[in-house]
């Protein structure tokens, strides 16, 4: 898998988490009911005591971090960006795992909303530890020296 | 090393080709060195976030099973505590059924708590012992308890609570055993309220035979009691726990809607407002 296709994977995957948090959020201020298969359920979880944590409701907590994953997607891809957005992503993981927890034992209820948001995260947290990893660490090096096109462009732009 | 013999002829090439030799491997170790560094430095930064995540999980485990899931067993310290708390409050004061307090009492308010209700347990815990203190025990004041199923999830788990409350109301004891539950109510929708949680309180509750409250709580005659209390609540226009009707014995009872549920001071405005009239 290229470095693009890894990139591109993990925006497609942030922007579902994105979507399904925002609408959680909306769901959440709106005061109503998610649409949801399972009856009641949803309904049960969004309106338990878990789904706010010191006041904050979870469900922005997880849209505040999804932005921040797509953020450090979308910018110019580094040694930092990859590390931030995969801690970002690994604590995401984590959350969400929590929140699973209390949905399977404390609530008694599963929202296939959650559950799809831990899915994602599921996913997205080995492989941006795989992305964090994998880079050819050679590689890394010759583009983390003053890279020679960068001193190509300043001479021609110097030069214009 | 053994070429330096063999190609003695040919010297000036073979040092230039050894020194250039000599430069790419050192330039390789230096960048075999490097990778390893980075790769070392990439697995630290991942071990570090690990543990930290790992650390939050469990500091939060801890905090909310610390501070969340109250779960006082009968017989502990806490559930002494609050026993002996609760029986200090109603000590001495007349009860009947869901009334507590002199039954000739000028002024009546009617309380509609669902017992899983937290903001019904700050409340209890909060403003009502000093409404109590100061107008119940005077004999000014009652207190009715009645039912509006707002935080229990389940109708059959808020019939069967409160069919227990008022199955100790048969022995005049149900508000010690509605402030005995608020007392140690545990955490919303975690499903504490069991069967054996429900004996818990009731086994808390002093003198209260046990029985005949067994058998009372199968008495259809309460279940419709909790029905009622539903439609009173409904025909007053109450759609949350804690709702308060206030007015004088035996005329029309009015909501009240207090500023505070911890603080007693709006009640007992209201209350010294119709006791003086």
């Amino acid at each position: 898998m290229s470095a693009r296709a890894l990139r591109i994977t993990l925006i497609l995957l942030t922007s579902a988490g994105l979507g399904i948090a925002g609408y959680l959020t909306y769901v959440h201020y709106a005061g109503i009911n998610p649409v949801c298969t399972a009856g009641g359920s949803c309904e049960k979880v969004q309106t338990s005591v878990y789904s706010e944590l010191a006041g904050v409701p979870v469900a922005l907590i997880g849209l505040l971090g999804y932005v921040s994953i797509l953020g450090l997607l979308l910018a110019p891809e580094g040694e930092r960006t990859r590390f931030a957005m995969m801690a970002l992503t690994l604590v995401g993981f984590a959350f969400s795992a929590y929140l699973t927890y209390r949905e399977l034992y404390s609530i008694h209820a599963i929202c296939e909303w959650c559950a799809s948001s831990a899915a994602i995260l599921t996913v997205m947290a080995p492989l941006s530890v795989w992305r964090f990893l994998r880079v050819p660490p050679s590689a890394q090096l010759t583009h983390g020296r003053p890279a020679p096109q960068r001193a190509d462009t300043q001479s021609l732009s110097s030069a214009s | 090393m053994s070429t330096l013999k063999t190609g003695q002829h040919q010297e000036n090439p073979t040092r230039k080709q050894r020194r250039e030799r000599a430069r790419t491997e050192r330039r390789e170790i230096e960048r075999a060195q490097a990778v390893v560094a980075v790769r070392r430095t990439r697995l630290s930064l991942l071990g570090i976030v690990v543990a930290v995540v790992v650390a939050g999980i469990v500091v939060v485990l801890i905090a909310s099973s610390g501070s969340g899931e109250r779960h006082i067993k009968p017989g502990s310290a806490e559930a002494t505590a609050a026993s002996s708390e609760v029986t200090t409050l109603l000590a001495g004061i007349p009860q009947n059924g869901n009334v507590l307090g002199r039954p000739t009492a000028p002024v009546t308010l009617q309380y509609f708590g669902d017992l899983e209700c937290p903001v019904c347990r700050a409340f209890t815990i909060g403003a009502l012992p000093s409404v109590i203190g100061k107008w119940v025990r005077g004999g000014e004041l009652k207190v009715e308890y009645r039912s509006l199923e707002t935080a229990t999830r389940e109708p059959e788990v808020f019939r069967s609570q409160q069919v227990a409350a008022l199955a100790a109301g048969r022995q005049n004891k149900m508000w010690n055993f509605v402030e005995t539950f608020y007392h140690e109510q545990g955490e919303e929708d975690t499903g504490y309220v069991t069967e054996n949680f429900i004996q818990g309180i009731a086994k808390q509750v002093p003198g209260l035979n046990l029985t005949a409250w067994t058998s009372e709580r199968d008495e259809p005659a309460l279940s419709s009691l909790v029905a009622s209390d539903e439609q009173a609540a409904n025909s007053n226009g109450l759609d949350g726990t804690p709702a308060f009707l206030l007015g004088r014995s035996g005329g029309a009872l009015t909501q009240l809607e207090p500023s505070s549920f911890t603080e007693p001071g709006p009640f007992n405005e209201a209350i010294e407002k119709l006791v003086k009239s």
